[in-house]
């Protein structure tokens, strides 16, 4: 890619540019700065200081002292294995053991230690831009604002900075490593039988993707789409169905002339208040073959034989889905409730004065106004859904399981809880990585997709 | 050849040391005898080549000295208390031990073999598990072969059953602890007045409404396929990965246990379930010795046990049901520091002792793997244990199974219930071909 | 003439309103009145059954689970402060973090702003799932698991706390800009407008997200258990009662996983029902706002 191809809205022709423009900048200032700057290249923040900002360039010294001392006693050593991910194995001298090369570990650190290098990078780059600017600001005569309004600045114009170091370095560390760790993990063989510290895992390709999208015997790739198809519905089901619900349970709460009306909403709203691994848990029981409502069902003669809620594959499913309408419609209920009471009262005025019924005053009124305002919450609801997994973990763990699947999948799983059993039950992290960056992708591609095509979205661009 | 001499001369050494114990003023001396051995060992030694050498500085060390530590012992809930208070008996006998502190924690069977495969280094370093988890440990690198000098006595004081467990390859990996890991047949004797065939329990149970309860998955649905004579073993080497599948469950031995499965999961008598605490309104379970206590308080003046029973197959056939029969295993981790790993093998070898078992059948009622333990009058007097061992009979040795077994055969339990009720034998027969290919092609 | 055949049908109206929302008090209320009363069947095998049992109202009124749970037989004290102590300051911390991110993203303009925002969207949509062993060994690293695992259950809620701005972002944004700009033009920096003006005028959306954080840490099974690894001392309610109702070394423990159920319940719903104004709000407010 060449810095001529790069016009305006090609991203990556931008990125080359601006780093041809960096490359430029960083030689030009070398040969013109004066010997401050040009001591700044090995020593960061050196000309800093000898201009009298003492914080400012003492922060950079002490952050390229601490990525020295990092990258000699612990970064350096893992990151020098990266591509191998080890090669020593561990051995037993008589009867003790000697730990080789620990693979997790020398991926782990070796990204860190790689994330710390481009930082390092950027800060270098930074200190280089700005011994120029200073430069720039002494030789038109002015002065160069003293520590203590460089400090106050960091309340004031870089307040920003302040707020947001220890949140984004917070998303890094437990974020955005762990991120990039486990997409590294997909296409390594770290799985039950390359178990570090005892054994090597190394880099394999692509050959995880290969076999979830193999649909030969032992392939994922049949699992796969089942798990992915019965996820999709799931999550449509889930949120159009409690949605359309709970917007006429808001409407039936609200209704002229109905009395108790926290009554009933208090009622409702104990689903949401006591924790879901108390009240799911009791309920997965409640529909178990032996539970309460066979058991009722059963003294009452109605039925012989229990209704297997739990085992058949598509009466799990239908019952997930029911028990997933008493989990939501409280939520859904006191959303509406507050949305409802937010249409202009005088659209339904003139409608009942235009003789219109009630039936056509929600069809013409309420729902284009609900669905124009929740445009947004059905998106991350309908997203939120496609990894719910205290719903199914709680209340069938993924069975029943069927010869058809793979992997250890069940009827009722969805991508997060296959994924989540291949973790724990399984170990096998490989796979598991895998499916975690279909998931993303699939999420992705919805999201960002639909979003687009959300009418609220174009109207309320401009509302900030 | 010498080097085989030396460490038998050494294996007396720790034996020594081990023995000894019989207050302070006798440790003192047992402790000058063992360094007079050490002595001569290392006179022996000197002949040896350098390597050798090595090794007599450090057993001189671990004779004298073993050094300080801390030693994690996970197991079940159940047996905490218990394995705590024989810890510190072992600790306040054996005083060079004084160094180390142990501490006990409850962590089920299930649990600690996952986490051990998780992340060894934080795992305890020793722990019971259930056998069938031994070559998933031993492929993790979670189990440390057990120590030379104990593997004769074990082999030779344990059921051959539980010993089979315990090993990989021909390597020994763990000690047993119990053997009592199998079912039999719980009944309410107001309700079955025959437990002897599997058809007359279904039938008195569900003429008098009551519930009868088995699993279907793949601990419990041999004892159909073993019964009609199908095989399912799988062959592993020392590192404990899998090497060969022998299984015929895809013949007509295999169609008649099917049929029969699904005839028993029509029944609506049956509930699916192995689980006393979780089974209601029974006359009849299958299920283990750990559940005795639960079903006894459910069934009262009414409990009896029994062997599993027999059925009568669709080629009109009698077929006796068989099962698996299995034991908890004590496992120790491999250890950077050898003085600790030779603590950790003592504690193990004395928790899995004939007297520590005994202990523990009349606390806990586990059923001991011992042999002598188990030949005490108590235990021979046990109504559970009895019915368990009439069964071990029919039964084979548990050995080791890989992952994709266990879920297909769950997932096999799933359409015996669900999509394979009233097939037909074509069906039938595709499914056992299907089953038979995917666990064949588990590693 | 008219009207009362009106209000006969507003009445009959009312009638199928009335009749309709008894049926859904009925079924959402009835699992809730299921575990109260399965918390007073006593568990002791002389008096009835701890098990699973196929009616809702127990034979004898006891209070054995209670005594079980409160007494010295197992950790529940233990694991029940554990989870207070989560709670407590992951609903601190995590409030704190999500306002000061809020203004940044809502006030300042600043290079990357926007770049920032659609990244943390992006990686919102990796499933949460994937990462767990990762962390497991980062903290495992800083000596954050087993004993330490409450710290570091509390670490890793907290850390990436900053992603959920939206709410309170969108909170941010419909206060009125002019009114920083005044105390701006009187010389207040960014930080006095921040925590003089800003923070008072938004105290339902503080405690909304307090609310929310506090009361998901009662929940969380998968990562705690995870991170005690084992370490009985270290479980939090959710892990511990989670495996009284599935290991195999705890049958009959339903009717103590129901006591132990009512006692997280109730402090959490009390908490929940008093502050409802508060989450009314904030939920309406992020789902408009998306």
């Amino acid at each position: 890619m060449s810095n001529a191809s790069g016009k305006k809205g090609n991203p990556v022709g931008n990125f080359f540019v601006s780093l041809g423009n960096a490359l430029k900048d960083i030689g030009v200032i070398f040969v013109k700065g004066d010997w401050k700057t040009k001591i700044s290249y090995v020593i960061m923040g050196f000309g800093q200081i000898m201009r009298g900002q003492f914080l400012r360039g003492g922060m950079y010294l002490a952050i390229e002292a601490l990525f020295i001392w990092f990258l000699t006693a612990f970064g350096g050593k893992y990151f020098m294995k990266l591509n191998t991910l080890g090669t020593i194995e561990t051995y037993k001298k008589n009867r003790k053991t000697v730990y080789g090369d620990h693979s997790f570990l020398i991926l782990l650190f070796g990204l860190l230690t790689l994330f710390f290098i481009l930082f390092i990078i950027y800060l270098w780059y930074r200190n280089i831009k700005e011994n120029k600017e200073q430069e720039l600001i002494l030789k038109s005569g002015k002065s160069l604002p003293g520590n203590k309004a460089d400090f106050q600045s960091l309340f004031d114009s870089n307040f920003d900075k302040t707020l947001l170091a220890l949140p984004v370095t917070g998303v890094f560390a437990f974020t955005v490593l762990p991120i990039v760790f486990m997409i590294c993990v997909a296409f390594t063989n770290y799985d039950a039988t390359h178990q570090a510290p005892t054994k090597l895992f190394t880099w394999v390709g692509l050959s995880n993707f290969k076999n979830l999208f193999s649909f030969d015997t032992g392939g994922f790739g049949n699992t796969f789409l089942g798990v992915l198809l019965w996820t999709l519905v799931w999550a449509l089901l889930a949120t159009f169905i409690d949605y359309f619900l709970g917007i006429a349970v808001a409407l039936l709460i609200n209704k002229k002339g109905v009395k108790f009306k926290k009554f009933w909403r208090t009622c409702l709203v104990l689903t949401i208040a006591v924790p879901q691994f108390v009240s799911l848990l009791y309920v997965s029981k409640m529909f178990d073959s032996a539970g309460i409502i066979n058991g009722t069902l059963k003294k009452l003669g109605i039925i012989e034989n229990s209704i297997p809620f739990w085992t058949d594959p598509l009466l799990a499913k239908i019952t997930i889905v029911v028990v997933n309408i008493w989990i939501g419609i409280p939520y859904l209920m006191l959303m509406a409730t507050g949305l409802l009471m937010n249409i202009p009262a005088d659209l339904y005025e003139s409608a009942r004065i235009d003789g219109a019924t009630p039936w056509q005053m929600f069809r013409h009124i309420t729902m284009p106004y609900m669905l124009f305002v929740t445009g947004p919450y059905l998106l991350t609801s309908y997203t939120g859904n496609l990894n719910n997994f205290n719903v199914i973990y709680l209340l069938t763990g993924g069975a029943p399981k069927s010869m058809s699947y793979a992997g250890g999948a069940g009827a009722t799983d969805l991508l997060v809880t296959w994924l989540y059993k291949m973790t724990i039950n399984d170990t096998d992290y490989k796979m598991a990585a895998a499916i975690g960056i279909m998931i993303f992708i699939v999420t992705a591609v919805i999201a960002l997709g639909v979003y687009r095509m959300l009418p609220s979205v174009k109207d309320e661009e401009g509302f900030q | 050849m010498k080097k085989k001499l030396v460490s038998v001369l050494l294996t007396t050494v720790m034996g020594a040391s081990v023995l000894a114990g019989c207050g302070s003023g006798e440790a003192e001396s047992v402790a000058e005898e063992a360094q007079d051995t050490a002595e001569t060992v290392t006179e022996v030694a000197q002949e040896a080549a350098s390597t050798v050498e090595e090794v007599k500085e450090e057993v001189k060390e671990e004779v004298q000295d073993y050094g300080t530590g801390e030693i994690k012992v996970w197991v079940a809930d159940a047996v905490v208390d218990f394995t705590k208070s024989e810890i510190d008996q072992f600790m306040s006998d054996n005083p060079q031990y004084s160094g180390y502190t142990v501490t006990v924690e409850a962590v089920g069977e299930g649990d600690a073999a996952s986490n051990m495969i998780t992340d060894v280094t934080a795992g305890a370093d020793i722990y019971g598990f259930a056998q069938d988890q031994t070559a998933r440990l031993v492929a993790a690198g979670a189990l440390v072969d057990v120590a030379p000098e104990n593997v004769d006595a074990i082999k030779n004081e344990n059921a051959a059953g539980a010993v089979v467990a315990a090993t990989v390859g021909d390597t020994l990996y763990s000690y047993p602890m119990t053997a009592d890991n199998g079912y039999f047949l719980y009944y309410d004797k107001s309700v079955v007045t025959d437990p002897s065939t599997l058809e007359g329990i279904l039938e008195q149970c569900e003429a008098a409404g009551k519930n009868f309860y088995m699993d279907m998955t793949g601990w419990y649905q041999v004892s159909y396929f073993f019964g009609t004579g199908c095989t399912l073993t799988f062959d592993s080497d020392n590192d404990g990965n899998f090497t060969a599948c022998n299984m015929d469950y895809d013949s007509d031995k295999g169609l008649v246990a099917l049929k029969k499965m699904i005839e028993v999961a029509s029944s609506k008598a049956f509930q699916p379930g192995s689980s006393a605490g979780d089974a209601v309104n029974y006359a009849a379970i299958i299920d283990g010795t750990w559940d005795a206590s639960t079903v006894k308080d459910f069934l009262g003046d009414n409990y009896a046990c029994a062997k599993l029973p027999t059925f009568t197959g669709s080629d009109g056939k009698t077929y006796q049901m068989s099962g698996f029969n299995g034991c908890k295993l004590l496992g120790v981790k491999p250890q950077e520091d050898e003085n600790k790993l030779a603590v950790c093998d003592a504690l193990a070898l004395f928790l899995t002792s004939e007297k520590v078992q005994l202990d523990r059948y009349n606390e806990v009622g586990w059923g001991p793997s011992n042999l002598k333990a188990q030949q005490d009058s108590a235990v021979k007097a046990d109504e559970a244990l009895s019915a368990l061992s009439e069964q071990f009979a029919y039964t084979i040795p548990q050995g080791q199974y890989p992952g994709d077994y266990w879920s297909n055969a769950e997932a096999l339990a799933g359409d015996v219930q669900g999509k394979l009720q009233g097939a037909s034998d074509d069906d039938l027969k595709a499914a056992l071909k299907d089953f038979q290919e995917k666990v064949s092609a588990a590693r | 003439m008219r009207e009362s055949s009106m209000k006969r049908k507003r009445a009959i109206g009312n009638f199928f309103a009335y009749v309709a929302l008894i049926l859904i008090v009925i079924v959402w209320l009835f699992p809730f009145v299921g575990i109260v009363l399965g918390s007073f069947r006593s568990f002791d095998p002389a008096v009835e059954y701890g098990g699973i049992v196929d009616y809702v109202i127990p034979k004898h009124f006891s209070l054995d689970n209670y005594r079980f749970v409160l007494g010295d037989a197992t950790n529940y004290k233990r694991w029940f402060m554990n989870t207070v102590i989560i709670a407590f300051f992951v609903s601190m911390i995590q409030t704190i973090i999500v306002l000061c991110v809020s203004y940044a993203l809502s006030r300042m303009r600043f290079n990357g702003r926007t770049l920032l925002m659609k990244f943390w969207l992006i990686l919102g949509m990796f499933p949460g799932f994937l990462t767990m062993i990762c962390l497991y060994f980062l903290l495992k690293q800083i000596g954050l698991t087993q004993a330490g695992a409450v710290p570091g259950l509390i670490l890793v809620s907290v850390a990436s706390s900053g992603m959920g701005y939206y709410i309170c972002k969108g909170y941010f944004d419909t206060i009125p800009k002019a009114l920083d700009e005044a105390a701006r033009i009187d010389g207040a920096s960014r930080a006095r407008v921040f925590f003089t003006m800003t923070i008072p005028m938004s105290k339902p959306i503080i405690i909304y997200q307090a609310l929310v954080a506090f009361m998901a840490p009662w929940n969380d099974y998968v990562f705690a258990s995870y991170m005690a690894f084992g370490h009985d001392k270290s479980y939090n309610v959710a892990v511990s009662m989670y495996r009284w109702m599935n290991t195999g070394d705890y049958q009959g423990y339903f009717t103590r996983f129901c006591a132990g159920g009512v006692l997280v319940a109730i402090p959490v719903t009390l908490l929940f029902m008093f502050l409802q104004k508060y989450y009314v709000e904030g939920v309406t407010g992020g789902a408009v706002k998306g």
